[in-house]
This record gives C-alpha cells, structure tokens and sequence, in this order.
C-alpha cells in the first residue's frame, strides 16, 4: 500500500529536482518552472499530511491555497521576466546583477 | 673673554663667515681659513712664550696654578634633593696642555697649506676643518669633564665628514671604522663621567661638579660615592676605580692608538685626503695620550699604578708590533701609519713608568712625532697628488729627479727614525731611560721593557732606510712613463710646510730645555699624585 | 809643562775645531762652488787648534768643560767636552788623516758632479767624529756615535745610483743600529744607576763606577742598587756598540759591504778613524768592564780577528781584503782591551789608522788609475778584481812602495810602526794567558796564527797586484803601453807619502825595536810589561815565520812557482764566502724578520681587524634578527589578523554579488545549517 512515506519520498524528490532547477539553470522561466516544482511538492506535503486531519482538512486547504498562490506567483514572476527582458535583452539571472536599470 | 675662548672661537667665527659667504667666492675660503689658523699660531705662540713656568704654576691638580683661566657658570639645574647640577665652562692650561695647543695651531696651518689640493665642495669642507679645529684646541683647554666630553665628540662629527666625503676610494668604510672605533670608547667614557659627576663635590659650593682637576684630589669625593676611594664600590665585582681607569684608558687608548685598538689608523689614514692625515696623525693621537694623562691616570692614579705593568707591556708591544708591521708594508701610506702606532707606543711606555724622564720623554715623543708625522704624511702626499699612487715598488731612484724633494725625505726619515739632533732621537731616548729606570725608582715597569722597547727604534730604522732605498735611491724607473713629467719638485707651498716642521724637529732636538723647562713643574706635581 | 793657553782660550779652540768642519758642511751644501775650498780649509783650521791642543793637554792636565743642557727631576745632561790624552790623541789622528783624505779627495773625485756634496758630507763626518772624540758624556758621546754612522751612510751610498752602494749604506746603518741599541740600553742602565752619565764623574780615578760594588748579588752604586746581572749586562750592551761601530763578530759583515762608498771615504771612514771609534769607546769606559765581559771581549776580538785573517786570505776584491784587514786589526784591538792592556789598543789603534789609511789610498790610487784605463781605452772590466792587476811595481813605483811600506807596518815587521803596537797585544796576550793558564792559552796560539794569516794574506795581496805578470792585457786584449798606466799626480802622491813616512817606526819610538820607548804607549801605560823572556821571544819567533810566509807568498803569487787548486775544498769555499755570514744575516736573518713583520701584518689584517669586523658583523647580524623579529613577528602578527579580516570580508561580499541563485544557495546552506545545528543540539 501506499504510505505516507511514500508521498513523502516523492515530494522530497520533486523538492529536490525544483530545487537543482532553480540552482542550475540560466534560464529565468527554467527557474520559475523549478520554483513551481518546489511549490508543487510543498501541495504534495500538505495533501499528504491532511490525513492527520480529517475533521477539518486544514492540508488540503492549504494546497488550494498554495495553487491559487503559486498561480499568481507565476503571473507576477511572468511580468517581471517580461520587464526584465525588455530592459536587458535577456533573461539569464546570472547576468543580471547590477542593482542599476 | 679670554685667550683660550679666542683660540677656540676664532676658527667657528671664520667658519661662520665662510658658510655666510656666497659659492662665487670660492676662492677666498681657503685665504680666509689660512688667515684664521695663522692668527691661532700667533696667539698660541704667544700664550706658549708667556706661560709661566715654576713652582706656583704647575697645574694638574691645583686650579689656581692653571694659567689663562676662564670660569663661567655655564648649566645650573635645580635637582630639588639631589642638588644643583654644575657644569662650568672652565678653561685653562698647565704645562701638559700648553705644548699641545701650540702644536695643534702649528699643525692646523700645515694642514690649511696642504689643503690647496682639495678641489670639491670647498664651502662645505673648509667650514668642517674649521670646526675640527675649535674643537681640538677646545679638547686641550678644558678642564671640566662635561666641556671636554663635548669637545672631544664634536671632534668626530667633522672628522667623519672629512674623510667620508674627501677621501680616497674606501672612505666610507674608513670613516665608519673611525666613527664606531672612536665612540666606542667614548660612549663608556660617558658613564664613568657621570660617575665622577656624582662622587665629585665642589669644595667651594658643595654641588656635585664635572671639573676634573677637583676629581683629582680624594678629598672632594663625597662618602660612600661610587668612585670614593674608601668606600670600595664595586662594579660586576671589580674596584669601580679600576673599572672606571681601564674604561677611561680604553676610550683614549683607542684614539692613541695603542695595539690592539689601533687598527683603524691605517685605514682612516690611508682612505683620509692628506690635510686630514697631517691632522689625525699631527694632533688626534695627542688627544688619546693627553687624555691618559690628564683623565686616566690623574684621576684615577691609584688604579693605574696597580696596572702599570700592563700598561707597559702595551705600549712596547705597540712598538715592536707597529714597527713589524710597518715593515710588511707596500702603501707608503699604510707603512707611516703604522709608524705611527710604533711611535705613539713610546708615549704610553713612557707614562706608564711614571718617572720624570719617562712622562717627559713621553710628552716630547708626542710634540716631536706631531711634527714628524705630518713631515711624514705630507711627503706621502706629495708624491699622491702627483700622480695618484704610493705603491713602493712603482717608484724608484727619485733622488736624482727631485732632490730637494728627496733631501727633505731623508730628513723626516732620519728624524724619524731617531737620528741624533732631532726630536725623535731625545723623545725616545728619554722614555726609554724612564722605562728603564722605573724598577730601581718606583717598580712599576721592568727593565726588560725598555731593553725591548730599544728594539723598536732598530725596526724604525729597517723599515725606514728600505724604504728610502726601494724609493729613492737607485736608477730611476717608474712605473709609468708620463709619471716622469708629472712628478716635479716640490714646489714653494710645499716647502712651506716642510721647512718650518723640519726646523722645529731640529729645534727640538738640539735645545730640548724649550719644552722640557714649560712641562718640568707639571711633570713634577703630576708625579706626587702617585706618591 | 809650560801653560801656553789660559782655560777659556783652550775651550774656544775646541769650539773652533768642532765648529769649523760643521760651518763647511753648511757652506757646502749652500756654495757648492768651493765646496772643496771649505772642506780643505775648515779640517786644516780643526788640525791646527787639535795640535794647539794636543800640546795643552798631553800628558799635563785634564780639561772637562761642560754646560748643562736638559736637566730633570733626576738626571742632569750636560753639553762639554772633556779632553785628556785619549781624546787628544785622537783629535790629532782624526784632523790630520782627514786633512790628507781631503787632499787625496780632490784628485779622486775631481769629475764627479756632485763633488760639493761629497765635501760637504766629509766635513759632517769630521765634525762628528771630532764631537764623538771630544764628548763628555755617554750621551752626547751616543748622539755624535749616530751622526757619526749617518755620515758614514751618506758616504757609503755616494753613488746612489748604484744598486750595491744603497744596499750597503742601509745594511751598514742598520747593522749599526743593532750596536746601537746596545749602546742605548748601557746609557739606560747608568742613568738608571747613577743618575749621570758624565765620563769624569763616572770614570776617573775616583769616579762612581769605583766607588760602586758588587754584594750579595746587587750592584750597589752611592744613590741606587740593581741586581749584579745588570752589572755584566751594561758591559755586554756598551760591547755590542762598540761591536757595531768597530765591526766586530757578530756585527762585522757591513764593513766589507761598505767598500762600495768612494775609496778615500773607505780609507778615512772605514779604516782609520770611525770604525776605531767602537774602540775609543771601550777604552773610555773601560773601567766598567767586570772580569766576564772582559773575557768575552777578548774572545770576540780574538775570534774577529782570526775570522777576519782567514776571510782575507781568499778575496780577489783589492778593497775587500782590506775590509777585512781592517776587521781583523779592529779585532786585536778589542782583544787587547780586553787583556786590559790599554795602552797597546790605544797605541795600535793610531798606528793602525796611519798604515789602513795608507793601503786603501795606495789601492785607491790603483783604482783610480786602473778606472782611466777603464775610460780610456772605452772597455770594461772590474778594476777593484786582483786578477786584472800583476805587474803593477814597475808602472806605479811610488804606489807600490807606499803600499808595501804599510803592509810592512801591518805584518808588523821590525822598524815600522805596526812592530811596536802589535808586539804590545802579542805580549799581553802572552801575559794575560799565562795568568790563567788552561784553556786560555788558545789566546796566545790563535793570535799567532792570525799575526802570520795577516803578513801572508797582504803580501798575497801585494805580489798579485804589484808584481809578476801584468794580466789586464791580456783580458782586454789592448797591449800594456796603449794604457797610459802611471802613478797619479801629486794630490793623490803627497798624502800617501806623508803617511808613509808615519808608518815607520821611528815617528813612535826613538828606538824603533822597543815598545817602551815609544812616547805614545808610555803615556798610557798602567803597569808595565813583566820584563820576562816573552818580550824577547814573542816578535822573534812572530816575525821569522812572518819572512818565511812573505818569501812563500812570493813563489806561490808573483812567481807562480807553487800552484793550489783548492778553489773547490770546503774550506776555501768557507773563507771565499766570508764563513757564510751575509747568506745568514742577508738571506736567513732578513727573511725571517720580513717573514715575521708578513706574519704580523697577517695578524694584524685577519685577527685583530678580523675581531673588529667579526664585531660589526655580528652587530649586522643582530640588527638583521631583530628585523627579522619586528618584521615577520611583531608586524606580521598586526598584519595578519588585518589579511584575515580583509580575507573574510571579501569572502563576505561574494555572498552579495547580486546573483540570484547564489542567494538561493546561501539561503539554502543556512537553512541546512540552521536545521542540522538545531538538529544536534
């Protein structure tokens, strides 16, 4: 069957690989899609953990919550990437560390 | 102001006036320093002609017999417990410091005629000879420790300057040996100063007082002070007397030089411009041997009894060692500086027998090698500016091609070498019969001494005589072929020089009386300290 | 006798006979053009007031004028002179030989350049020779003695440009100053004893040295005492001087080197008067002398004497044979004062001065005209080298007789004035020996054989230049009458003949056989000779084998009618090499000392300066660590923890270099640092 551990191990895993994307990659977009890897494997978390909480279902809540969040994240992520590009002519972060416009 | 402070200041005047003066008058600083230390001669010869001699002016331990005194109070400090401090400007001469004033006035002006051949930086190098010179007449006058002790440094500062910008091709190495070699001694010498300064009251206001002729009387010494005889004040275990003698002795023996001090004289003469030789060779050793007898035997008598075998034994392995050495020798100049220490080992042997003979055999040994060094070096220096070498073996026969040059050489030589008729030959004969005679007066130097001491004037003539052979006699042959025009006969300057020091020498040495009757009475008085 | 002179009249005329000759060294050097005028006129004006003298004092009074001339606490000297009959004696020898010197001179340095100088140089000599005679003390005696050495330095080195000349001149003052030290170290000593060193007040009849004796091993003098040792010692140190200045063993080999000075520089300096100086002064302080010193002496003078002979059987140099003549002389006069029989060294030492001055005039006279030749015929050989003479008697028949005069007188045959003086020693000799007995007869054996080495080895001398074949011929090939070969004019004729004339016997004695009658050695004598057979033996037996010797000379040198080859034996080669003193002093001794001055220089270079730079060094050293310290230590701990910090805080700025996903790192690390920190605790 399937246990918590396992929903654990997968999410960590997720986790893991958001995070190596975010680390790694020169592309903004790739980091944002590695940020929405993280947060999804957070939503795995929650959803996992709900079974604690039957009664109220606080977990799964708090997933819907994270998504709608995560949505806007990467609406707003979007823009400034938009924005970024259009100022600089790209959208690699590493080459973006002058705090001047 | 008195004669004394006019001998010493008249040379900073002219040095003053001579820095006061604009490069383009270039010419007159050496006119202007030959008028200043002809003007020091006179007046020196006029002090040495009226110096009284007799019983009421013998000097060394009494300061009312001292003759020409100045007294000023020069520092008074207030120490609150510890008293006042008294340092005086005390001028005055006795019999033992006459002789040498006058000799330093005499080499000075030798020195001013043989400086025509310095050639570079004449402002400078004129004001720095004037200097020297206040400050050794300064050094002979001064009869109180602290005054002295400033002369005697303020001696150096020129003389570094001297040879360390005019010399020959080492001079910075000869100066610095000279300058280290020198302050050495000097900087010790300092200490057992203010030691005397704080054993030493003035019987007069009872401060504590830097005059040397109060620290010659036992009586002035407070009880229980470091250098009181009878408080037996010990330093690292030794009598602080005895420490305080040999560190004093040390610091002139060094200026004298005596073995194994002396081995800077050969290079600092070597290196040195030949004005700065005559001085160093005519006038600085006095200092070391005036020093022994004024500071290091007079204070510290007791002491230097107890140490006069060793005494001895220095001074005549100085002349037998100086005189070996001299024979080894190539440079003529190295050769004459060690003849030098040779000689100057007379003098030490000569006080330290403590006789009559001795001490003023001692003291004539250092006026007659005044003017036979100097004769000396500037014959060295003669040959030097001719054609820049003094190698023995590049020249040879000179008789026939500069004989008056030459005649003038056999007479340093000879007078040098101790021949009867000049001041050498009584100078050390005198010392020698004082040596000698020391074991049946008193018992501090064996006979032996002298006996060996006589050795060294047969050394004198071997190495001598080989050089007036290998140099002068002979074909000529030298070592370059323009050598020939460039070495001419002495010219009237020269002779100016030559003439009067071989006169003097012969002088000397045919009426020794006329410095023998000056330092008799001090002789004499200076002997009852060891009684 | 009669008073010609009052006191003061007799002290001018000592001043004018020193003043003179000194007055013509001055002038001399100044007017060089009558530099001979002055030399001849001033020792002409000093024999003059010498004879004046002579006549005041001999045998009549003792005149000790002195004035006092350095006088310490305590010791007094004084300038004076004392004349008795020794300093009479000699003023006249020494003026009236140098008067005949100067004359010769004239001749034989007519064509040298430098002839004032020449002059000017004997006049100082005369002068200080007058002064050494005249002295009244050890000192002023001592003064002169050295002046008396310098003027013989200049002589000697005349020639200055010759190499041997300056090396003889410097070899010769130099050798004498090792006498001289002696002489010193015996002034110091009787200063040191007894204040004083005036002759008279320490020498006559009742003078201190009397009056001081010898107890318990002490020398007790009227004022002071010193160990009896110092006693012998004196007399050791005033014979080493006198050694010196009379050439005798071990100071002897400057004589025959100082022959390279002009030859009537040799005659006058050389033979007759400076050397005899060393003698003059043993006799004046003769009383000085204890029983060992006196022994020693003799030995000296006998050995010098014999050492000296058998040298000069084997020299080709005419001057050098008799250079060592004159050492061998020199030595029987040290002998004989050493026998204490002073009126025979005071006898020999005149008539000595009158016939070794005339034998180097007469070889002077040989010289000079063999040097003509020389010039003449435009070839070169050594003219000083007997085997370039022979034959000589019958083209310079005066030199040949004057010489042979002399040498007569030197062998010491009857009627000339060598057989009285000599036959004086020989006796005393005789005397003193038979005294001791034992071993001492070797005295009285050698100075036999020395007496007839001396008649063989100037007869051998004689026939070779004087007689048989004339050889320079043959060696130059120019035939003999082409040479112009002639006795000299009569500068150089008359002084050789008025001393010849003072080498016979009658000029000394009225009864030229007896050593009594002779005015000279009476006036001297303190105890007669024992009236025993000696007397009569000693010169019988001398003088027959000295004729024995003279005919054998004859054969073997002028006839050539017995011949040795004994060049190559040890002992020819050990006479010929002057018994190896100038291979031991010249190469030996001299090496050695240079070595030990090369050794003292090393010293001085790399042990006493060594320590003086070892000391600087070591002072760099220190001031090198204490850089070291304050650069690396004191400052690098200072300057350490600033790179530390500086090291941190860029490390910390890489933290903000404004690239997002090194935050994300960093917030990572930290998160994880955080948690596992947490995680521990």
């Amino acid at each position: 069957m399937i246990t918590l551990q396992h929903f654990l191990l997968i999410s960590a895993a997720l986790f893991a690989l958001g995070l190596y994307g975010v680390i790694t990659r020169r592309n903004a977009i790739q980091i944002l899609m590695g940020i929405e890897l993280m947060i999804n494997a957070s939503i795995l978390n929650m959803v996992a953990f709900s079974k604690f909480d039957r009664a109220e279902n606080t977990g799964q809540v708090f997933g819907l919550f994270i998504i709608i969040l995560a949505a806007v994240a990467v609406a707003v992520a979007l823009v400034i990437i938009m924005n970024l590009y259009k100022r600089v002519q790209t959208i690699d972060p590493s080459k973006t560390k002058s705090l001047k416009g | 102001m008195g004669l004394l402070s006019i001998l010493i200041f008249l040379p900073i005047v002219s040095g003053v006036l001579i820095l006061a003066l604009p490069k383009s008058l270039n010419t007159w600083y050496k006119y202007i320093t030959l008028v200043a230390c002809a003007m020091q001669l006179l007046l020196a010869s006029y002090l040495y002609y009226a110096f009284k001699t007799g019983d009421g002016f013998a000097g060394v331990n009494q300061l009312s017999q001292y003759q020409y005194v100045e007294n000023l109070s020069w520092i008074r400090l207030q120490l609150g417990s510890l008293g006042t401090l008294q340092i005086d400007y005390l001028l005055g001469v006795d019999g033992f410091s006459i002789a040498l004033v006058w000799l330093s006035a005499l080499v000075m002006l030798m020195a001013t005629l043989s400086s025509w051949e310095i050639k570079t930086n004449l402002k400078g190098y004129f004001s720095l000879f004037l200097l020297l010179n206040a400050s050794v007449i300064g050094v002979f006058c001064a009869l109180d420790l602290f005054l002295f002790y400033v002369f005697y440094e303020l001696m150096l500062l020129p003389l570094y300057f001297l040879i360390g910008m005019w010399g020959g091709v080492r001079r910075e190495y000869a100066s610095i040996k000279f300058f280290l070699y020198t302050l050495f001694g000097s900087v010790f010498m300092l200490l057992v100063i203010a030691g005397l300064y704080l054993s030493v009251t003035d019987p007069a206001t009872g401060n504590h007082t830097f005059n040397m002729v109060h620290a010659m009387n036992p009586a002035n010494y407070s009880n229980g002070a470091i250098f009181n005889l009878s408080s037996g004040a010990q330093i690292f275990g030794f009598p602080a007397r005895l420490v305080g003698f040999i560190v004093v002795f040390v610091a002139f023996a060094i200026k004298v030089p005596v073995f194994p001090f002396h081995t800077w004289l050969p290079d600092a003469h070597v290196e040195a411009p030949t004005p700065i030789s005559l001085i160093l060779a005519g006038v600085l050793l006095k200092v070391g041997g005036y020093g022994i007898i004024r500071i290091a035997y007079g204070i510290f008598p007791e002491a230097a009894v107890s140490l006069s075998f060793w005494m001895g034994l220095i001074g005549v392995i100085s002349i037998i060692y100086g005189a070996m050495n001299a024979l080894a020798q190539r440079d003529m100049k190295r050769l004459v500086a060690y003849s030098s220490v040779s000689h100057m080992g007379f003098v030490l042997l000569g006080v330290a027998s403590l006789t009559s003979e001795g001490i003023n055999g001692a003291m004539m040994q250092m006026v007659s090698h005044g003017f036979l060094s100097v004769m000396l070096f500037f014959i060295v220096g003669v040959i030097y500016t001719r054609v820049h070498d003094r190698d023995i073996y590049n020249f040879r026969g000179l008789a026939n091609h500069m004989p008056v040059f030459t005649g003038f050489v056999m007479v340093a030589f000879f007078a040098s070498l101790g021949l009867p008729g000049f001041s050498a030959f009584i100078a050390e004969a005198f010392t020698l019969i004082g040596a000698f005679s020391s074991e049946s007066l008193n018992g501090y130097v064996p006979r032996w001494m002298a006996v060996l001491g006589a050795l060294g004037i047969l050394l004198g003539a071997a190495y001598l005589l080989w050089t007036l052979q290998r140099m002068y006699f002979g074909k000529l042959r030298l070592k370059k072929e323009e050598w020939k025009q460039a070495l001419t006969d002495v010219n009237a300057r020269e002779l100016t020089v030559l003439i009067p020091l071989a006169a003097f020498s012969l002088l000397l040495g045919i009426m020794p009386s006329l410095l023998f009757d000056v330092m008799q009475g001090s002789v004499n008085q200076f002997i009852t300290l060891f009684k | 006798m009669e008073q010609y002179f009052t006191d003061s009249q007799l002290l001018y005329l000592a001043l004018i006979t020193i003043t003179a000759p000194f007055l013509s060294f001055l002038f001399g050097q100044f007017f060089k053009k009558y530099a001979v005028l002055w030399g001849i006129s001033s020792i002409s004006i000093s024999l003059v007031t010498s004879v004046l003298l002579f006549f005041s004092v001999w045998q009549n009074q003792v005149l000790h004028y002195s004035f006092s001339w350095i006088k310490l606490a305590n010791i007094q000297i004084n300038l004076g002179f004392l004349l008795n009959n020794l300093s009479v004696i000699m003023l006249v020898l020494v003026s009236f030989i140098a008067l005949l010197v100067h004359i010769y001179s004239v001749e034989y340095i007519r064509k040298d350049a430098l002839k004032y100088r020449y002059f000017s140089y004997l006049s100082l000599f005369c002068f200080a020779m007058l002064c050494v005679v005249m002295a009244d003390n050890l000192f002023l005696l001592y003064a002169f003695w050295e002046l008396v050495g310098f003027a013989s330095y200049l002589l000697i080195g005349f020639w200055f440009t010759k190499r041997r000349a300056v090396h003889a001149n410097k070899k010769a003052f130099v050798m004498n100053r090792v006498g001289d030290v002696g002489f010193l170290v015996g002034i110091m000593i009787l200063l040191a004893q007894f204040g004083t060193v005036d002759l008279q007040t320490l020498f006559a009849e009742n003078g201190l040295i009397h009056s001081s004796f010898v107890q318990n091993g002490l020398w007790v003098s009227p004022f002071r005492s010193m160990p009896s040792a110092w006693l012998t010692i004196a007399g050791v140190c005033f014979l080493l001087g006198a050694a010196g200045k009379s050439a005798q063993f071990p100071l002897h080999s400057w004589l025959p080197d100082a022959m390279q000075g002009p030859t009537a520089v040799s005659s006058l300096i050389h033979a007759a008067t400076m050397v005899a100086a060393g003698v003059f002064l043993l006799l004046r302080i003769s009383p000085l002398f204890n029983e060992a010193v006196l022994t020693l002496m003799a030995s000296i003078g006998l050995l010098t004497a014999f050492m000296a002979a058998s040298i000069a059987l084997t020299q080709t140099d005419i001057k050098k044979v008799l250079a060592f003549s004159t050492i061998s002389q020199l030595g029987f006069m040290v002998l004989a004062v050493g026998v204490q029989d002073n009126a025979s060294a005071i006898f020999h030492l005149s008539t000595h001065a009158f016939f070794k001055c005339l034998l180097f005039l007469a070889a002077g006279m040989v010289i000079h005209q063999l040097h003509h030749v020389k010039e003449y015929t435009e070839t070169k050989f050594d003219e000083q080298d007997m085997a370039n003479m022979g034959g000589l008697f019958k083209r310079m028949p005066l030199t040949a007789v004057v010489f042979i005069i002399a040498a007569l007188a030197l062998a010491g045959l009857p009627f000339t004035s060598g057989f009285l003086s000599k036959d004086g020693i020989l006796i005393s000799v005789f005397d003193w020996a038979g005294h001791r007995g034992g071993l001492f007869w070797i005295f009285p054996l050698l100075v036999s054989i020395t007496s007839w080495l001396t008649t063989f080895y100037i007869f051998r001398l004689i026939f070779k230049t004087f007689f048989g074949d004339f050889r320079l011929p043959n060696i130059i090939n120019v035939r003999a009458e082409e040479m112009h070969l002639h006795d000299p004019n009569n500068w150089m004729k008359v002084p050789a003949v008025i001393l010849a004339v003072c080498c016979l016997g009658l000029v000394f004695a009225i009864n030229p056989l007896s050593l009594e009658s002779s005015w000279l050695h009476h006036a001297f004598v303190q105890q007669a000779h024992e009236n025993g057979l000696l007397h009569l033996l000693v010169p019988v037996y001398i003088n027959v084998l000295s004729v024995v010797l003279i005919i054998a000379a004859y054969y073997i040198y002028a006839q050539g009618r017995i011949t040795f080859s004994n060049q190559r034996t040890w002992y020819y080669q050990f006479s010929y090499q002057q018994w190896y003193f100038n291979w031991l002093y010249d190469k030996k001794l001299v090496a050695l000392v240079l070595w030990k001055s090369k050794m003292a220089f090393w010293f001085d270079r790399y042990v006493i300066d060594g320590l003086v730079h070892f000391s600087a060094k070591a002072a760099l050293f220190m001031s090198r660590l204490s850089d070291f310290c304050d650069r690396y230590l004191v400052d690098g701990a200072v300057n350490g923890i600033a790179s530390i910090m500086s090291r941190f805080s860029v490390w910390f700025r890489s933290m903000q270099n404004g690239k997002l996903q090194h935050y994300f790192v960093w917030m990572l690390l930290l998160f994880l640092g955080f948690m596992i920190f947490k995680i521990i605790i």
